[in-house]
């Protein structure tokens, strides 16, 4: 029972920077630009994480600093895809390729290593901060519920106000009508760039966070290359959940699940090579789509200005 | 003449001179354009790290062509970058993109590598080994793009997901096979090495380590790519496919068996990249065996607008900055992370070109009208990138 309940607690975990990075890609995508760039967003928001924590010495502060981090990457990608017509797969790709280099240069020209950054403060887990608002005294935290990041309840609260954003908002149908019909949202007097370049900002800024929760949520530093492929998880997720929000929820739990699995079957089986409970989150998420589940509806003027 | 009629009347739409200047514009400020937006960064990055303002630029040139050694490497290094980047344009030119390379190349490298190595491959004559290593690493290469059009065309999923998933599949699966049933029973991660019948020796004393044939067969493979599309009904067929699907459908061109062809040769390609580097230079297969070549190809093909035909040159610049990376570590003191900063430089300002042509020329044309205010929008808009 125990061991269920730390399972599902692990997923969720493993399931937050997934789900806030796919929010942030179902953002821009739902607002017709094609995002393969939440891998950088969520480098950089590593990055910018710790570089913020570091030089500011709180965690909170580092959170702000991740998430601008990912702004940054949103908004050239914003500048490069819409205002430079750019092929978006290479404007993302290239993005990805610019996060890669400028948190490798950054690391070494801040912190004079390479590889690995020196530990920062991170962020408190669930158990230290309600005893810190209460006022009570600290303790080490008892069970692993305790443990985890307050970052993945403010993470589950986050999907559900965009959600609601999303469905319920004038803004939300503002995003929708940009990526089903730019031609007519512009028609009907929409800024269809303004509207784009605020779902990329936005978008950018969650996965961001995604890639903070990675630096400064679960671990304490900045390790190179340390998204590792979660930014196109993240993509898949939003194509599995089919750009709805309780499909890339789903989906997003079904991956960060998939890892926590993966993670605890390495410690049950030691005899099977480590290498393959690397690969597995990924072989399940391929046989997901394998599965595939219907005809997929991407937002009608995905990729077209 | 022509100019001055154009400039007579500055909306006359696509007159001969407009024309001209544009085709002018496309061929030039793409690469102009790119160099110009990486010049003030390399300048930056200097700077930032305390050097002189152009010691990266210097230290890399000297790093890819300072000496005879330097400048071998950097040709070793264009084969596999060449391949990769032919790879992909190759996808690119029916409108796919293979991300995968690199897993693409891992595994073709381990297949080519663990059959040349093998104790019965060995006795075998040297005509007969060769291409069977070659070719082992091709195939391998293409069945581990296969999945990924299967899944496009029979699911809907986009290949740069599957692909980038297949990487970190085929990533963790090579080190599971080059650690057990495949490496030569040591810790350290490796296949044995491969027969000498298998091996490519150096054809041209140059620098310490001597050039092999591989960098010159790659950029014939690329000219040949070229002439096959440029020149032969298939070719046709495929840009057809890839440019205007409906069209090519309704004039009964093939188009998802052509998609699937360009996808499989694409993956026979990378796998090819792979298995050259094993017999042109490490002469087995280890952990950790792509420093990214994989990656690096969709830059290589990006760089030159997914054309087969200029991939070489792309390609070269790209292994100059993969020889001068440790150079800028060691003697410049700038780390071999900026090198990424550049290919992104260099690959946002080309995939911006659309845009910037747009504003190169609006600017000509309100200079060719004197400033008079123009009617109507110089407009010309990017490809169309859909999913279908």
């Amino acid at each position: 029972m125990t061991t269920l309940l730390n399972l599902f607690l692990l997923s969720l975990a493993k399931s937050t920077p997934l789900l806030l990075a796919s929010f942030g890609g179902l953002l821009s995508e739902l607002s017709g630009v094609i995002n393969f760039a939440i891998e950088g967003m969520m480098l950089v928001g590593a990055f910018g994480a710790i570089w913020t924590a570091w030089a500011t010495g709180s965690p909170w502060l580092g959170l702000l600093g991740g998430g601008f981090g990912g702004l940054v990457i949103g908004f050239l990608h914003a500048v490069v895809s819409l205002k430079l017509k750019a092929n978006q797969i290479v404007s993302s790709i290239a993005l990805n390729l610019l996060a890669a280099g400028i948190t490798g240069t950054l690391l070494n020209q801040v912190f004079n290593v390479y590889g690995t950054s020196p530990a920062v403060p991170k962020l408190p887990g669930i158990g230290e901060t309600f005893s810190g608002v209460l006022g009570l005294p600290a303790r080490p935290s008892s069970s692993v519920g305790e443990g985890l990041s307050i970052l993945v309840p403010i993470a589950l609260a986050a999907c559900i106000v965009l959600w609601v954003l999303l469905h319920r908002s004038r803004y939300g149908l503002h995003l929708r009508a940009c990526g089903e019909n730019p031609g007519g949202a512009e028609a009907a007097g929409l800024a269809v760039w303004r509207v784009r370049l605020s779902a990329l900002l936005a978008g950018g800024f969650l996965a961001g966070i995604g890639g903070a929760y990675l630096a400064i949520g679960e671990l304490s530093q900045f390790v190179e290359q340390m998204t590792q492929g979660r930014g196109y998880l993240a993509v898949a997720a939003v194509i599995l959940g089919r750009w709805r929000p309780a499909g890339v929820t789903a989906a997003a739990l079904l991956f960060g699940f998939s890892e926590a699995f993966s993670e605890w079957l390495g410690i049950q089986w030691v005899q099977v090579p480590s290498q393959f409970f690397l690969a597995l989150p990924y072989l399940l998420c391929l046989l997901v789509l394998l599965l595939g589940l219907g005809k997929r509806q991407h937002p009608s003027a995905l990729g077209r200005l | 003449m022509k100019r001055n009629m154009a400039a007579d009347s500055p909306r006359a739409g696509a007159s001969g001179g407009d024309r001209a200047w544009d085709r002018l514009l496309e061929s030039v400020s793409g690469p102009l354009v790119a160099c110009a937006a990486a010049l003030p960064v390399c300048v930056v990055i200097s700077l930032s790290a305390g050097a002189g303002p152009f010691d990266l630029i210097a230290g890399l040139w000297k790093g890819a062509w300072g000496s005879a050694d330097a400048s071998a490497a950097t040709l070793g290094k264009l084969t596999p970058l060449l391949l990769t980047g032919l790879a992909v344009s190759m996808a690119y030119q029916a409108r796919l993109l293979n991300i995968g390379c690199e897993g693409q190349l891992m595994l073709g490298a381990l297949a080519s590598a663990a059959l040349a190595s093998a104790a019965s491959a060995k006795s075998l004559p040297a005509s007969l080994l060769a291409p069977l290593t070659l070719i082992a690493g091709a195939v391998i290469g293409a069945a581990w793009a296969y999945p990924a059009v299967w899944l496009k065309q029979k699911r809907g999923v986009h290949e740069v997901i599957t692909t980038i998933f297949m990487n970190t599949i085929a990533i963790h699966l090579c080190e599971i096979l080059v650690l057990g049933p495949l490496g030569d029973g040591t810790a350290i991660g490796r296949t044995g090495e491969i027969g000498d019948g298998a091996v490519w020796p150096p054809v041209w004393q140059y620098g310490a380590m001597g050039l092999t044939a591989a960098p010159f067969f790659a950029v014939v493979l690329g000219f040949l790519a070229h002439f096959w599309l440029s020149g032969t009904p298939w070719g046709f067929e495929v840009k057809a496919a890839g440019c205007n699907p409906e069209s090519a459908r309704a004039a009964g061109i093939e188009v998802e068996r052509w998609q699937k062809r360009m996808f499989l040769l694409s993956g026979a390609l990378a796998g090819l990249a792979g298995a050259l580097e094993v017999v042109a230079v490490h002469h087995r297969f280890y952990r950790a065996f792509s420093p990214g070549y994989g990656f690096d190809g969709i830059t290589a093909a990006f760089l030159a607008n997914a054309a087969p035909g200029w991939v070489w040159l792309s390609g070269l610049l790209l292994a100059g900055l993969r020889a001068a990376d440790k150079w800028l570590q060691l003697a410049v003191g700038i780390s071999p992370s900026s090198i990424y900063i550049i290919q992104a430089c260099l690959l946002l300002s080309v995939a911006g070109q659309p845009g910037i042509r747009d504003g190169l020329g609006r600017l000509v044309s309100n200079l060719r009208a004197g400033g008079r205010v123009q009617l109507g929008e110089h407009t010309r808009t990017g490809e169309p990138e859909s999913r279908p």
